[in-house]
């Protein structure tokens, strides 16, 4: 079952925001005593929400927007049935919760009245559905494993365990037959055990990720190879075409100011000496192309893959332009399909170009980017965040900050975010995020109409080796997602230095984070790869045989 | 006393079986009216089929009130009862007192254990073939309850018989059939009559609520009649009586016997139901006849009428101004059904949230016997779910046959 990651985000009254916090406390203090019949912090919730994983509410104050309230849910599903969960659950308390935010302008204002009125029953799902605001990009630890999936797998882990005792008496046993014995021993309780394993990823989600993927890079080349079409269209000679696309190319890219640093992050070779701190390790993406790229029989078939992607892109470009301009002209489609392809084929020569030109802006950009101090984070709101961290194995986070003004940066957000989100819905599959292995769900959402970015993580660890991890091993993608927000270490290409200035990053984090209220996490004291874990051993214990050294590799996890 | 001599006879015509056509296929009509008309309006009629909309219509109760009333009035003798009202002091006052004597705590101490034991001991008498709607559930049903009630048999006539045509009367006649108003008119003052002559009778015994021979609903209603509680006067007693027993004890012989049959449909879910039964799984035996229930419930639909003007589903694309006086139809048949709200509605699972539910109607008028329902129903079939090789009868007669909206006969065979 695939997951949904969302945030509902409302204006707070300014006024009432005290109240706001204690209702939001009182709900937390209500879920952590829950009244009978439920017994154990969080046991209504875990039971009348059976597809929450985690969830949280916050409220962000900043100097420079009106106070926000965020409820913040990552379930099992599509959104219709966990806003009815939640509303059964607890909707009374949201219900006062509600009453202290501002009146929605646009149609569900008057809803919003409806609902918040005194002794109101009003549904409240279809308006909290209403002011759901989906991420721009998110990932998800442990993919494709649902909330029941996840709690049965454990209860089957920690039953092999007892199973096993102190080990002593499967010493001499042989990984086949302690296989054998533990899954016989077992299958009486865990019935489940022998029906096939859910496919974590089915193949269509896998095919239409990729085919979101390709649309989306199919769509970049249209728009980055527009200066080459319209010149294809004026000059009749395509040589023409492509050498003065090349040469325009080359100048734009000598005007540019660091390019071959650019070039050393992609191409995986050492940096030159640069002004700032060096990157300390590379990028997980930048060193999984690079890997498969490294032999020479991998850029062969890179090279043609790559070549076949352009055909098939020029084809269909042509065959999408000939469906839609033949009719309107007296020329046949076939024609008309062929001379569009020779046009689209020749603009992809003006693609360098474009790149370049849209480089040399964006650095006359951050050239002139006003430089920031580094934010004074009030020290009574680190404590207050500081005094909820760190109670269980998880934390959380939440972050709002302001959007970089101007047009180039308003479509490189959008892009770089629409675009990092699919590379992360194809690339990450594994339940990890590259060689980071400690984010259950994290996600990054435009609030305020664009005006700010919003970001949620829920992860293992405290909240300093957490950045510590991004900063070490993902600090190209996090510089893609936030190098365009106001305050974020100063970066070059949106995707140098940036979050490796480790000191500045981690005091920019703190000072856009909000104190979370109010906290749910499903299975608190699992962490990525402990769920991981239970995922390999319940899988083993599925299979009726294991090989030999199947059977080795699957006692490691026992 | 089978089905032939509860149910009142249908007319033979294309119109009864046109309906019963129509009943038969209403999820087909439901699903496409909530993807493309959600809230549809004919003429004074407004049908509401999503989720969000029919619990909003329940739960706005002072714009959408029952329209029972006038029926009530009928049977009632002009007496007014909790049914009929909208959310008034008198209404809380009513509701309150007859809390005070059908109590919660009966549902495990005396109704689960005596309807189980009765149902058990007819699944065993009936030797491997039973009928479902009559013999088992109409019989556990009203013996168990008039018992509770401390309403008994009238001389010379049948309760089942007289409760059922007053809650169809009340429920399913939108007609307002002629033949069966004079039924009616003959029935209800018996009927009332019959409850003022018990209320003579044990008082004069006077061994009201004072142990537990007496220690039901009629007695624990003149014990409180004697502290001076509010609410029960004679007349108050005998109308929530009335109430109690032309609600309730007609409804388990329609949804009860329509949840095996639909149990039966599925093979997988019948063995889960019997597993759980046999294991006395009653928490699971439960989910699975309330999600049997949600495949063939009492209706489609239950009626309000708009006491003002009032706009459903205000701020969405579908907002509709329902006028004053026009009825409104929730569809809780098709609520339950609808993926924006019902995870994967298409699939039996036992192990749904109790709000996906809405068998019992929602907001104010919510089944009084909400709590008795929900324990007492999947008791009912518990005996016979436990037995081997539970199947269908060979022929038609172990398929569900229907009268109108009354489940009318069910066969099964089964390993005695």
């Amino acid at each position: 079952m695939s997951q949904t990651v969302l945030s509902v985000v409302l204006e707070a009254q300014s006024k009432g925001l005290s109240t706001l916090r204690e209702l939001i406390e009182q709900l937390k203090h209500e879920e952590e005593n829950p009244p009978p019949p439920y017994t154990g912090s969080y046991s209504r919730l875990r039971s009348l929400v059976p597809t929450l994983h985690f969830m949280s509410i916050s409220v962000f104050e900043d100097d420079h927007f009106d106070p926000v309230l965020v409820i913040e849910a990552n379930f099992d599903g599509p959104q219709g049935p966990f806003w009815a969960q939640l509303e059964a659950a607890i909707g009374p308390r949201l219900r006062e919760i509600l009453r202290y935010c501002e009146r929605p302008a646009g149609r569900t204002g008057e809803a919003f009245d409806l609902i918040t009125r005194p002794g109101s029953k009003h549904p409240l799902a279809p308006f909290l559905e209403a002011h759901t605001v989906m991420p721009m990009i998110f990932h998800q630890g442990n993919r494709g494993l649902d909330r029941r999936r996840i709690d049965r797998e454990a209860k089957l882990f920690f039953a092999t365990q007892e199973k096993l005792g102190n080990g002593a008496q499967y010493r001499s046993t042989d990984a086949v037959t302690l296989h054998r014995t533990l899954r016989s021993s077992l299958r009486g309780s865990f019935d489940w055990l022998g029906e096939p394993e859910p496919v974590r990823i089915p193949g269509r989600e896998r095919l239409a990720d990729l085919a979101k993927l390709a649309g989306f890079v199919m769509a970049a080349l249209l728009v980055l190879s527009f200066p080459g079409v319209l010149l294809a269209l004026v000059v009749p000679n395509g040589w023409l075409v492509v050498i003065v696309s090349l040469l325009a190319a080359l100048a734009t890219g000598r005007l540019i100011k660091d390019l071959p640093d650019l070039f050393r992050q992609f191409s995986g070779s050492e940096p030159a000496p640069v002004s700032g701190p060096p990157p300390r390790m590379r990028d997980a993406f930048a060193r999984d192309a690079a890997k498969s790229a490294g032999s020479a029989v991998g850029s062969v078939l890179m090279a043609v893959a790559a070549a076949l992607f352009l055909a098939v892109y020029v084809a269909l470009a042509a065959i999408v332009f000939g469906a839609v301009i033949a009719p309107l002209i007296p020329a046949p489609f076939g024609e008309t399909a062929a001379a569009a392809a020779r046009v689209f084929a020749l603009g992809l020569s003006s693609v360098p170009f474009s790149l370049c030109a849209i480089l040399l802006w964006l650095r006359r950009l951050e050239d002139r980017d006003p430089s920031h101090d580094e934010p004074e984070v009030r020290p009574e709101r680190l404590q207050d965040m500081m005094r909820r961290e760190d109670f269980i194995a998880q934390n959380h986070m939440g972050s709002m900050v302001l959007v970089k003004p101007g047009l180039l940066r308003a479509v490189l957000i959008r892009a770089g975010l629409a675009g990092l989100a699919l590379i992360l819905r194809v690339v990450a599959t594994s339940g990890y995020l590259g060689s980071m292995r400690t984010i259950h769900f994290a996600h990054w959402a435009m609030v305020g109409n664009g005006s700010r970015l919003m970001f949620f993580s829920n992860f293992d660890g405290s909240w300093e080796s957490y950045l510590d991890d991004f900063i070490e091993k993902a600090h190209g993608g996090l510089t893609l997602a936030w190098g365009n927000c106001v305050g974020f270490p100063p970066a070059r290409f949106l995707s140098l230095e940036g979050a490796t200035h480790g000191r500045k990053f981690k005091n920019w984090a703190r000072h856009s984070m909000a104190t979370t209220l109010f906290w749910f996490s499903a299975y608190r004291d699992y962490t990525v790869n402990q769920i991981e874990r239970h995922a390999r051993v319940a899988s083993g214990l599925r299979q009726p045989t294991l090989s030999p050294e199947e059977a080795i590799a699957w006692t490691r996890d026992l | 006393m089978t089905a032939e001599q509860v149910l009142r006879p249908l007319p033979d015509g294309i119109g009864t079986r046109l309906r019963a056509w129509a009943f038969d296929h209403v999820d087909l009509a439901f699903g496409l009216l909530r993807t493309v008309k959600p809230i549809l309006k004919v003429g004074g009629t407004v049908l509401v089929t999503r989720y969000d909309d029919v619990r909003e219509v329940f739960l706005t109760d002072d714009a959408f009130p029952v329209p029972y009333r006038a029926k009530l009035d009928v049977i009632m003798g002009g007496c007014p009862f909790f049914l009929g009202m909208a959310d008034t002091p008198e209404y809380r006052r009513d509701t309150a007192a007859m809390r005070k004597a059908i109590l919660r705590e009966d549902i495990p101490v005396r109704l689960a254990g005596a309807v189980e034991a009765l149902a058990e001991e007819i699944v065993e008498q009936a030797g491997g073939r039973l009928e479902v709607v009559d013999e088992l559930v109409r019989r556990v049903t009203f013996t168990v309850l008039s018992d509770y009630l401390g309403v008994p048999d009238p001389h010379g006539a049948d309760l089942r018989v007289w409760a059922t045509r007053l809650f169809e009367f009340q429920f399913a006649d939108p007609g307002d059939d002629p033949a069966l108003r004079a039924d009616v008119d003959r029935m209800a003052p018996a009927l009332r009559d019959h409850i003022d002559r018990l209320i003579a009778a044990r008082r004069g015994s006077n061994t009201t609520g004072s142990d537990f021979e007496g220690d039901d609903v009629l007695g624990r209603c003149l014990a409180l009649q004697r502290q001076g509680e509010p609410g029960f006067s004679d007349e108050q007693i005998r109308t929530a009586l009335m109430g109690m027993i032309v609600g309730g004890p007609p409804q388990p012989p329609m949804v009860v016997p329509q949840a095996m049959e639909q149990l039966l449909r599925r093979p997988d879910a019948l063995m889960g139901a019997q597993a759980a039964a046999r294991s006395g799984d009653d928490a699971l035996l439960a989910g699975y006849v309330f999600e049997a229930m949600r495949f063939d419930p009492l209706a489609p639909a239950l009626p309000r009428v708009a006491a003002r003007d009032h706009r459903i589903a205000v701020g969405t694309p579908r907002e509709t101004l329902v006028p004053k006086g026009a009825t409104v139809l929730a569809a809780f048949r098709s609520a339950m059904h609808d993926g924006r709200r019902v995870p994967d509605p298409g699939r039996f699972d036992p192990r749904r949230m109790q709000h996906e539910y809405i068998h019992f109607g929602h907001g104010l008028h919510t089944c009084f016997g909400i709590h008795m329902n929900r324990v007492l129903l999947p008791l009912m079939l518990k005996p016979l779910l436990r037995r081997n090789r539970l199947r269908r009868a060979p022929g038609p007669e172990g398929h569900l046959t229907k009268r109108g909206p009354f489940a009318e006969r069910l066969w099964v065979v089964y390993e005695a």
